[in-house]
């Protein structure tokens, strides 16, 4: 367990520990995009450019979160967490529109892995 | 039924909530009870639980930040990894913030509208916005992000006294929603060759730099590189058919 930064404890600690560490991080992206769109053309080539590096960092998140579990998601295998997200991939390529379809068919293939597991 | 541009906002705004309340809100919402749950393993209070989910608004920076917690990791690592793992808002809030673009659009009206860009908001907008009214997008993008904040706010507090109870396989299928809806919105909203390249090199690339490269610059490599050459490739496919 991380411990409060002691001159800075206190029952607000949490609070603030949020703010400096979670919030400012993740917002300072989203202001400092502010800033830069204002300079930007929306029809340019380089706003093109920053719409395929933003897919894939985000496809890398999902890689991520899958080879690196958080909390109890690591009692499924790596083999039972890629093929989940694998029926996915399938439903989703096949019929573009069925996302319901998709998430459910990936969350059930997951959930019964672990269940027929243990 | 589509937005007319001649509506009033309150009818936009509840076309907005609705299209968040058909799936998108309660994705998000189930996928961030399992924040209640972390946050409650480190001690925290619920009230900091709920407040990551409207403040930061980014499901991996709160897993990073109450798992890191957990850990025992540096306050300073803590930021230092959640800033690089939120570098994507930046691509993202400059690629969406044109189509919420109105004359005379003031720079707090923008803040906000940032402030609101997170995976759900941002694939759903770049997919719907094109077909709503210039005029009438600002309101349906709030209407519909609020709607998916407020779901998971409660989701989030739920999740903090429930979670602990649920089966096992339960509460791992609550924590892989957001991985698998990630991926669900990313391919549904691709329209062409460089959409489905930058997916497959993210996926692929991302692996490979978290062997290789450390101290949190894997994702912002792959992400770089792959999305690079997707471009590179769609571009020259646009430009010589």
């Amino acid at each position: 367990m991380t411990q409060p930064i002691p001159w800075l404890d206190g029952p607000l600690w949490p609070y603030l520990a949020l703010i400096l560490f979670a919030f400012l991080p993740t917002e300072i992206w989203r202001w400092l995009a502010v800033a830069l769109s204002r300079r930007i053309d929306p029809d340019s080539a380089v706003l093109d450019w920053v719409r395929a590096v933003a897919t894939a960092l985000l496809a890398g998140v999902v890689a991520k979160l899958i080879i690196a579990p958080p909390g109890v998601l690591g009692v499924a295998p790596l083999w039972l967490r890629v093929g989940a997200l694998g029926v996915t991939l399938a439903i989703i390529l096949i019929w573009r529109r069925r996302i319901v379809v998709a998430v459910l068919a990936g969350e059930a293939a997951l959930m019964g892995g672990i269940w027929a597991l243990s | 039924m589509t937005v007319q541009a001649d509506w009033r906002w309150q009818r936009v705004a509840l076309a907005g909530m609705r299209a968040a309340l058909s799936f998108p809100a309660w994705m998000v919402g189930f996928g961030l009870v399992g924040i209640g749950s972390l946050a409650r393993d480190v001690g925290y209070p619920v009230e900091v639980a709920v407040l990551s989910t409207i403040l930061v608004w980014a499901g991996p920076s709160q897993v990073i930040f109450f798992a890191s917690i957990a850990a025992g990791a540096a306050w300073s690592a803590i930021a230092i990894a959640i800033a690089f793992a939120s570098l994507r808002f930046l691509p993202m809030t400059v690629a969406i913030l044109p189509l919420l673009r109105k004359p005379g659009q003031g720079l707090g009206t923008q803040l906000i509208l940032a402030h609101y860009v997170a995976v759900t908001g941002w694939a759903e907008g770049l997919r719907r916005l094109p077909a709503i009214p210039p005029v009438q997008r600002v309101v349906y993008f709030i209407a519909f992000c609020q709607t998916c904040m407020t779901v998971s706010a409660i989701g989030t507090f739920a999740g903090y006294y429930l979670l602990g109870a649920l089966p096992v396989a339960l509460a791992a299928g609550l924590l892989c929603l957001t991985p698998i809806f990630f991926l669900t919105s990313l391919v549904a909203g691709s329209r062409d060759l460089r959409d489905g390249l930058a997916i497959a090199l993210g996926l692929a690339f991302a692996p490979i730099s978290d062997r290789f490269i450390g101290g949190g610059f894997d994702l912002i490599v792959s992400g770089l590189v792959g999305g690079t050459i997707a471009f590179v490739v769609g571009h020259r496919r646009v430009a010589r058919p």
